[in-house]
């Protein structure tokens, strides 16, 4: 609840400081005083909306006679959200089962880790246009598309916090186990994967937001009318005319990433007692 | 007589960048069941790898090795011995009845039995009213207790411990040192326990062995003959104090000459 009301006043606080730079804007005319520079950004309505238009462009009707925009956004942030979360699971267990494999064998990290890391110097931009045309000769639905797009950003930070939390056990726990003649499965089971979870769960923090983008850019070219990437595109397009509408939709794929994080957050809360939360990696 | 650790020529020589170390060289000890023997010596003298080869997690470079009358590695998938190290490296995420269980879990002991076991265990520990806390809500002499039960679970023949006391306060580590006197008298169980303190080791063994470094060697085998059961008035005996000098002096003898 506490978390609820900082979040609540930090809000507060940007509008207020959003409002004054523009009232500052209109009282300066738009020049810095003593410096006599023009103030930039902008602060006109062209370029920095009210706070109270970017909520009633939430309110009105994007066309005429249509539903209110934040129906129509809320639906496309659900439709996005759909295809992040389908990415971002299958992401984090592809991200999982490469960890897994590369602390079971080194020669398979040797030979993998350097495609895993070349895979993330390669611009998603550049990648998403090739996973929708492969998509589309596989006959793939489109929306699987979107999520293997989501998916290619979710699974690296997962592999490497999974790599990096099956070897974190210390090197007397390691030596018990073998005190025990503990099975490799025992080894992972009951020790690696418990060992690793807090690293895990701040990688899946990092996948969720990484997903909501991957989301939202894959739709881009996969051309689809549904999603939050086609709102934005389309706002982009008409900011100079009605600026307030892009910032509405900003503001609800943030939203989207928040409840995304939030979720994986309290699955943490959930899964792991306090002393081992949040490890920083 | 049957010897619970029986080594004979024992060596280890560990190979890395910088060259070839010889941990341990031509290493005789003998240990018959129901002894209580440290190993002491200075920092590099080997008594840790000493340990470890008898519990099967390092395999000697050459010599000859039994431990319960079988080779290690038999030994050591029979359960034969219970570890503890200067860490209690408990499971985080187990409750202490649960970190007990482990080794009981992992041998496949059904959960009913494993969990009376478990419980008993804690009661000879004296910590059974802490059976469903976490590991980080005990004090540091509190998880050792519980490292040394979960080490007795599968009532081992043989106790192997590396410095078990060396990160608790003398207060602490006194009373844990009784403590342990008791459950060996109790369990009749054989323990080697490596330690670098005199005093421990003269008032918790029945034999002391001494090492000495580059390569690690037993220099000397000295025999404790306080009597038993021991308790707070046998640290203030005069024979106590000639035992401590007696292995202090085999330590230094050997400081001179190297």
């Amino acid at each position: 609840m506490r978390r609820v009301f900082a979040f609540l006043v930090v809000l507060a606080l940007l509008a207020i400081l959003w409002e004054g730079y523009k009232l500052l804007g209109a009282l300066w005319g738009g020049t810095w005083p003593i410096l006599g520079t023009e103030m930039r950004p902008r602060p006109g309505d062209s370029s920095m909306p009210h706070v109270w238009d970017v909520i009633a462009a939430l309110f009105a009707p994007a066309r005429r006679n249509a539903e209110p925009l934040i129906l129509t956004l809320f639906v496309a942030t659900l439709y996005t959200l759909r295809e992040a979360l389908v990415g971002f699971l299958v992401g984090a267990l592809v991200g999982f089962s490469i960890g897994v494999v590369f602390v079971r064998s080194l020669s398979a990290e040797r030979a993998f880790m350097p495609y895993v890391v070349a895979s993330q110097t390669i611009p998603i931009i550049a990648v998403a246009p090739m996973v929708v045309v492969w998509g589309r000769q596989l006959e793939l639905p489109g929306w699987t598309m979107v999520s293997i797009i989501a998916a290619y950003l979710t699974f690296f930070p997962v592999a490497i916090n999974t790599v990096r939390g099956l070897r974190s056990p210390e090197a007397t726990a390691t030596e018990l186990f073998d005190s025990y003649a503990a099975t490799p499965w025992q080894r992972l089971t009951k020790l690696q994967i418990p060992s690793a979870l807090p690293y895990i769960f701040t990688a899946l923090r990092v996948s969720a937001a990484a997903s909501v983008v991957g989301a939202i850019v894959g739709e881009l070219p996969a051309g689809f009318a549904d999603g939050l990437g086609r709102a934005l595109l389309q706002f982009n397009q008409t900011f100079a005319a009605d600026p307030a509408k892009l910032y509405a939709a900003v503001l609800m794929s943030a939203l989207g990433g928040i409840v995304f994080v939030g979720a994986v957050a309290l699955a943490e809360r959930l899964t792991l007692p306090s002393a081992r939360r949040e490890v920083t990696t | 007589m049957d010897y619970i650790v029986d080594a004979q020529k024992l060596s280890k020589t560990f190979t890395g960048s910088s060259g070839t170390v010889h941990a341990l060289a031509d290493i005789d000890l003998q240990i018959e069941p129901g002894e209580f023997v440290s190993l002491i010596g200075p920092s590099g003298c080997g008594k840790s790898t000493l340990l470890r080869l008898i519990g099967d997690l390092l395999a000697p470079s050459s010599g000859t090795l039994s431990v319960n009358g079988k080779d290690p590695h038999r030994a050591r998938v029979d359960g034969d011995y219970g570890i503890a190290f200067q860490k209690a490296t408990l499971l985080d995420w187990r409750t202490v009845r649960r970190n007990v269980e482990l080794p009981l879990e992992l041998a496949g002991v059904p959960a009913e039995e494993r969990r009376s076991r478990a419980d008993e265990l804690l009661q000879m520990v004296n910590l059974a009213e802490f059976a469903d806390h976490y590991p980080w809500q005990l004090s540091g002499g509190m998880q050792q207790r519980v490292a040394i039960a979960r080490a007795l679970g599968q009532r081992p023949p043989l106790l192997l411990m590396d410095e078990p006391f060396g990160a608790l306060d003398e207060m602490t580590r006194e009373s844990m040192q009784q403590e342990l006197m008791r459950i060996w008298r109790d369990t009749g169980t054989t323990v080697v326990f490596v330690t670098h303190s005199i005093p421990e080791a003269v008032f918790l063994s029945t034999r002391v062995v001494v090492m000495s470094a580059r390569p690690g060697r037993i220099t000397h085998r000295i025999t404790v003959d306080l009597p038993q059961p021991r308790d707070f008035e046998v640290r203030e005996s005069p024979r106590f104090f000639e035992l401590i000098t007696e292995v202090r002096e085999a330590l230094r003898q050997r400081e001179v000459t190297v």
